[in-house]
């Protein structure tokens, strides 16, 4: 994997984009969620995104005589998100309303879920076309004393 | 340490290839971290080393500034750095990848490297002449 080291960390964003893409539709199928196995109403997820080094290379720092330890990006985790307040509409009839009518709803809003979207999208399509480049680089080198 | 065929000449356009590939995976690494908060980008130093260096190929010795160094005749040590770049914009979740930025050098880098292989031919092109006219 080492010789084809470009490739391996365009691949890491391209995965780590989808995810969040699969958290966002996660998100946006449960908006209206008010019951959850532990109880209270959904509350969106959100992807936690780190730098990726290789610590094999036993630094932390990037380079030590041109040896590169960047190897793109990972997801450290997916957390829920218990900051943003859910919204709480008024409904007595609903079977999870609360005492005083209300019933807790989750804290998805659509707008930002949208936002997320497009920044993964993006994120992907960028990281595609330096995957795509970089493979024309390395097909370049194979000419390389041919002919 | 001398390379058998390996001529001054061929031996930057090595290091050439060498520093292009590196930066092609710090780009790599910059624009797969456009998302990450916190991520301040990376760059490769190269060509200001190398100007130097070129600078003593006409005759002199090379100069040395780092024990690394050798004061050789086929082009030293010229090693390509990767520096991460401090104090400058980021948005808001303190990222400074920009990605516009990124995406030329990528167009840069992506020529300079072909242009450099396509060098790398032509001179190995003249050896195998040699070679085979030698023959004769």
């Amino acid at each position: 994997m080492k010789l084809f080291k470009t490739m391996a960390i365009s691949t890491s964003a391209l995965t780590a984009e989808k995810l969040r893409l699969d958290v966002v539709a996660n998100n946006i199928a449960n908006i209206n969620t008010t019951r959850t196995a532990q109880g209270g109403p959904f509350k969106r997820k959100v992807v936690m995104f780190r730098e990726k080094l290789d610590r094999e290379l036993n630094r932390i720092t990037l380079s030590d005589n041109a040896k590169f330890s960047g190897l793109g990006v990972q997801v450290t985790g997916i957390v829920a998100d218990t900051k943003t307040p859910g919204k709480r509409a008024h409904n007595p009839g609903h079977p999870d309303a609360d005492l005083e009518g209300y019933v807790n709803l989750p804290n998805v809003d659509l707008n930002t879920e949208l936002i997320d979207m497009m920044t993964a999208n993006r994120a992907y399509q960028a990281n595609l076309s330096v995957l795509n480049t970089s493979r024309q680089m390395h097909e370049k080198a194979l000419e390389i004393g041919r002919g | 340490m001398s390379k058998p065929f390996i001529d001054r000449t061929l031996n930057i356009l090595i290091k050439g290839l060498d520093a292009a590939m590196l930066r092609q995976q710090t780009i790599a690494h910059n624009i797969a971290n456009v998302n990450t908060p916190g991520y301040k980008k990376i760059d490769v130093r190269f060509e200001e080393k190398l100007k130097k260096a070129m600078g003593s190929l006409t005759g002199n010795t090379l100069s040395v500034t780092n024990k690394k160094h050798l004061a050789g005749r086929t082009g030293g040590e010229i090693i390509p750095e990767v520096v991460r770049t401090r104090n400058i914009q980021q948005r808001q979740d303190r990222n400074s990848v920009n990605l516009e930025m990124e995406f030329s050098k990528l167009a840069v880098n992506s020529t300079m490297y072909n242009a450099l292989v396509q060098q790398v031919n032509d001179r190995l092109g003249i050896l195998r002449y040699v070679i085979n006219e030698g023959r004769r």
